[in-house]
């Protein structure tokens, strides 16, 4: 098309209404000449103007192609179409609404779940080249890794070619006095390189100069943006200032961007990353055998993780004498950053939370379908005199499709404002996230959500628009057609059966779930969770600055707790239940042979507190001081242990040598093992097994950051500010920090799985329910069409009953073939969630009789009501009116 | 220069496909070409004139066409007064019209030498 007819095409456009009065001025002179000719050649007045008018044929037929080919058409068309659509809408706002809110919701939890798949999966690490950020790990097996030692850290860092910055990192806590109060603060041990690791200028003030992590240096700290936001208003004056970390000033010299260093947390329930100082490794250290630090690096560019891992083993086979001989056995890994920060299960989870909620998506379509093919069958008769009056096949399917893009638009806006909703609903989950996911509505989550909005109004409008626009020139004006069509009819009944069928597929993959969360919290966690409230005292090495102050202030805080009225007995020790302890070697005196176990310190009352049975021998008493003999309790596990690996048949009375981490030092002691105790769960994780644990006297290993268990005898939380006060008269310089009952820990332990589990159970009622609201419709739908039938029925003698059954037995082959086609699906897809189950199959038969016969009643208590209202079908008026 | 509309069956309106599509341009840039200016009513009897009993065609049709040609800048109009003493547009050719009446008049016997080729060859 030359550019000329282009543009006097869209010139048409807008002077429409010139063109068609032009156009009619022109058709009227040429009836007139037509008439005029007609007469001249003698026929009557009313004969000339009727042969004028058949000779110019169809009038209001020319003049739509006319406008077709004057014009755009097709936008004036799209114009019309829209203004359309909105009246349409309008007309009908019960169905508009029904089905607005459906897409909505749809399109909504589809958005929201979209930016959580873009914020962790698509783009894991916001900073720039983010898959040149590795870990680096120390890799005692295959499959375990673990942290790295001063030593092997600062020779690989040395040596290594591969890294642009490398950095370690260890987790720190500090005591600084915020508005007058002692406040514990969380952060992290870095090389002065680490934020180039990042590649993150900070927002004010610079970042660490290499300089500055040797020992010697003035002491600099960086604040995270959160921090420096809560604890120093947002003051720009805070650079600069010194502040003292355990009353040890440090200079501020950086605030961090706000950002995924706000989120940076060692555990999910602890308080985020505030501060950020330096490792300066002085010659003690480096001789320590500790595996403390955690390498984080940033590759060269071109170097591969690859290269880099092997350039690593190279440079630990160099320093193969500086390690000790059990631990020559050890490896290197590279590990890029994301992978670590991703777990396999958190994965799977959104993985499976997407596919859910992208099933509730079409199962919400399919309803809309069903909407405006019922709401089309009502409009037969306009569609027929549309296409009476010159419109085409395709024009009408334009227009319906046009009305359901209007929808699709409307959807779509209220969905993602419900999105808006739905991700501040979800920032209580970040903790479980990686720190780095920036859960946003950004722009590729807004295309995402237009696109699915589209997505939705063209599967929606298709069927119905194709349908009622093949139908519209078929039927014409015919009102004998009323009424539904056969295939129409078929059509519905198959969009509810494939409701049914992926509901009945979110509904078993929903059991399965909570199964294993119930299975999961039946594990036992061997320790008293009701009534107990802990909390982490940090002692400032200024006033505690040996051993023995350590050890003399323990049994003195305890005695205030325990006068507190309403507490039970208090406990100090290294670490609570489930938060994690770490691990230690455990040797037997006189032979080269080690387990690791898991290691804990604790406190005479710590097994009677958290009500820890002793099963054999005796618990630690206040007799198990500094300077007695060195003693320990292991747990069943380990006395199993000791049995199978060493024939230890009793292990009370024997001797073992364990590390004693006492204050500022590193050595072993022999010490005897004076009793068994049930299994603690230490560690996190309740799917894993119970872990093999030796616990020591905290007053034999004092140190300086200890937890305090209160049990109460109410409600737990309720004696906290007599604790706080306690605390504050013993020392007012003493910090409390990770206030948090045992419930609490408990309940964290099970984050991971519960909100997989709440998701996808509150998809699949979702989804059971539009599903029976298909359902519900197309049989309401169908009572109405067969109405004079039901009345034949009944004037011929059937009963109500007669009459519900019909109408209940109408819906059997829907759900009976959907329920089928839903457990095949289950059964195939259940098994993509098995790393997500716990003691549970992912063929679980009860799960699949659940999702049948919650599925079922679902669906018969959606086709009783229109049932019931055919059987209240009066036979005369049924049969006199033609509805 | 390619003559678009040639196998465009969708500018007619269905009931009128025995006249095939494309002609009718032709015929309304020669009707102007032999007639000089004339209203549309005067277009659409000399080509029915013209066409006798041999082509049957809504007089209505014409329009759509005008306005494609007149789009094109094939034709140009001029406000005149009719016999009837009505205000109606006048239509006549442009001088580019004049040239495309050339082509498509070869184009139309090429394509008729086709067929008829074709048809022969079949025969």
């Amino acid at each position: 098309m030359s550019v000329r007819r282009l543009v006097l095409r869209l010139l048409a456009l807008v002077r429409r209404d010139r063109l068609d009065r032009e156009l009619d001025d022109e058709v009227q002179a040429h009836l007139e000449l037509a008439e005029h000719h007609g007469l001249a050649r003698g026929l009557s007045p009313e004969e000339a103007r009727l042969e004028a008018r058949r000779a110019f044929g169809g009038i209001p037929q020319m003049k739509e192609v006319h406008r077709d080919d004057r014009s755009a058409r097709w936008l004036e068309h799209v114009i019309g179409d829209i203004r359309y659509g909105i009246v349409s809408v309008r007309r009908d706002p019960v169905l508009t609404m029904v089905a607005i809110s459906v897409l909505a919701l749809g399109i909504g939890a589809n958005t929201a779940m979209f930016s959580l798949v873009d914020g962790v999966l698509f783009r894991p690490l916001p900073f720039p080249d983010p898959e040149r950020i590795v870990r680096v790990w120390e890799t005692p097996t295959a499959t375990t890794s673990n942290s790295t030692t001063t030593r092997n850290f600062v020779e690989l860092k040395a040596r290594s070619q591969s890294f642009e910055a490398l950095s370690a990192e260890s987790t720190s806590t500090a005591t600084v006095e915020v508005n007058g109060t002692p406040t514990r603060l969380n952060g992290r041990y870095v090389s002065a390189d680490h934020f180039s690791v990042f590649g993150i200028q900070p927002l004010l003030g610079r970042n660490f100069r290499p300089e500055e992590d040797q020992p010697g240096a003035d002491r600099v700290i960086v604040l995270s943006h959160a921090a420096w936001q809560a604890h120093f208003g947002g003051d720009p004056g805070v650079l600069g200032r010194t502040i003292l970390l355990d009353n040890d000033p440090h200079e501020v010299i950086g605030v961090l961007p706000p950002g995924a260093f706000d989120r940076l947390r060692s555990r999910p329930l602890d308080d985020p990353a505030s501060f950020w100082r330096l490792n300066a490794f002085d010659q003690e250290e480096l001789r320590a055998s500790m595996h403390w630090l955690n390498p984080v690096g940033r590759l060269k560019p071109g170097v591969t993780v690859q290269q880099a891992q092997n350039e690593l083993l190279g440079i630990r086979a160099q320093i193969a004498d500086l390690i000790p001989a059990w631990k020559q056995a050890w490896s290197v890994k590279v590990e890029p950053f994301d992978e670590l920060l991703i777990g396999d299960r958190l994965r799977q989870s959104i993985y499976i939370a997407l596919g859910a909620v992208v099933f509730v998506l079409l199962i919400a379509c399919a309803n809309i379908t069903n909407l405006l093919l019922a709401q089309g069958a009502a409009r037969r008769q306009e569609m027929a005199v549309r296409a009476a009056l010159g419109a085409s096949r395709g024009r009408i399917a334009a227009q319906l499709l046009t009305e359901s893009l209007v929808l699709g638009v409307l959807g779509g806006i209220a969905g993602v404002a419900l999105a808006t909703l739905l991700v501040q609903a979800a920032v209580p989950l970040l903790p479980v996230m990686p720190f780095t996911a920036e859960v946003t509505l950004n722009w590729r989550v807004l295309a995402f959500a237009t696109a699915t909005a589209v997505a939705v109004s063209v599967t929606v409008g298709l069927l119905p628009a194709v349908r009622l626009a093949s139908g519209a020139e078929a039927t014409a004006l015919n009102s004998a057609a009323r009424g539904s069509s056969g295939a129409h009819e078929r059509t519905r009944r198959t969009i509810v059966a494939a409701q049914v069928a992926v509901s009945v597929m979110l509904i078993c993959g929903a059991f399965l779930l909570f199964k294993s969360l119930a299975r999961l919290q039946l594990v036992d966690v061997g320790a008293r969770i009701e009534n107990v409230i802990t909390m982490s005292i940090d002692l400032p090495r200024d006033h505690y600055p040996s051993g023995n102050h350590l050890a003399a202030f323990y049994p003195t805080l305890i005695e205030r707790v325990n006068a507190i009225p309403g507490v039970i007995s208090a406990s100090l020790a290294g670490d609570m239940p489930l938060e994690g302890t770490g691990g230690e070697n455990l040797r037997m005196p006189g032979r080269d042979e080690r387990l690791m176990v898991r290691f804990k310190r604790a406190d005479s009352a710590y097994f009677a507190t958290l009500g820890i049975p002793v099963v054999a021998g005796r618990g630690f008493t206040t007799s198990d001081r500094a300077g007695a003999p060195n003693v320990a309790v292991v747990n069943e596990s380990l006395a199993r242990r000791l049995r199978d690996r060493f024939g230890m048949a009793d292990p009370v009375g024997q001797a073992v040598d364990l590390p004693l981490l006492g204050f500022g030092r590193d050595r072993r002691a022999i010490m005897t093992i004076v009793g068994v105790i049930g299994n603690e769960r230490v560690q996190s994780d309740l799917r894993a097994p119970a872990e093999d644990v030796a616990y020591v006297p905290i007053a034999q290993a004092p140190r300086m950051q200890v937890k305090l268990a209160v049990r109460t005898q109410g409600e737990a939380t309720a004696v906290f500010p007599a604790v706080r006060e306690a605390v504050r008269q013993l020392d007012d310089r003493l910090a409390l920090a990770d206030v948090r009952t045992m419930e609490d820990i408990w309940a964290g332990s099970l984050s991971g799985l519960r909100e997989p589990v709440w998701l996808l159970g509150i998809f699949a009622a979702v989804s059971a329910l539009l599903a029976a609201l298909g359902l519900y419709g197309v049989l309401a739908h169908s009572v109405t069409q067969r109405r004079r039938e039901i009345g034949i029925r009944m004037a011929l003698g059937a009963r109500a009953n007669d009459v519900v059954s019909l109408v209940v037995r109408g819906t059997l082959s829907m759900v009976g073939v959907g329920l089928l086609c839903g457990l095949a699906g289950a059964a195939a897809l259940t098994r993509v969630m098995r790393t997500l189950l716990f003691e549970v199959s992912a063929l679980e038969p009860s799960a699949f009789v659940f999702g049948g016969v919650v599925m079922a009643a679902f669906a018969l208590a959606a086709a009783l009501v229109p049932a019931r209202r055919a059987s209240r079908v009066d036979p005369s008026t049924a049969l006199r009116t033609d509805g | 220069m390619i003559y678009m509309s040639t196998f465009d069956m969708s500018n007619l309106p269905a009931s009128k496909k025995e006249l095939l599509s494309g002609t009718l341009d032709l015929l309304v840039l020669k009707t102007l070409d032999t007639m000089g200016p004339l209203h549309g009513y005067g277009i659409a009897r000399r080509i029915e004139q013209m066409s006798a009993n041999v082509m049957r065609l809504s007089q209505g049709s014409i329009y759509p066409a005008l306005i494609r040609l007149e789009q094109r800048g094939w034709i140009k109009t001029k406000w005149g007064v009719s016999e009837t003493n009505r205000k109606v547009k006048f239509y006549s050719l442009t001088r580019t019209g004049e040239m495309q009446l050339q082509v498509e008049v070869a184009s139309w016997e090429q394509t008729l030498a086709l067929v008829s080729r074709v048809l022969e060859g079949k025969a």
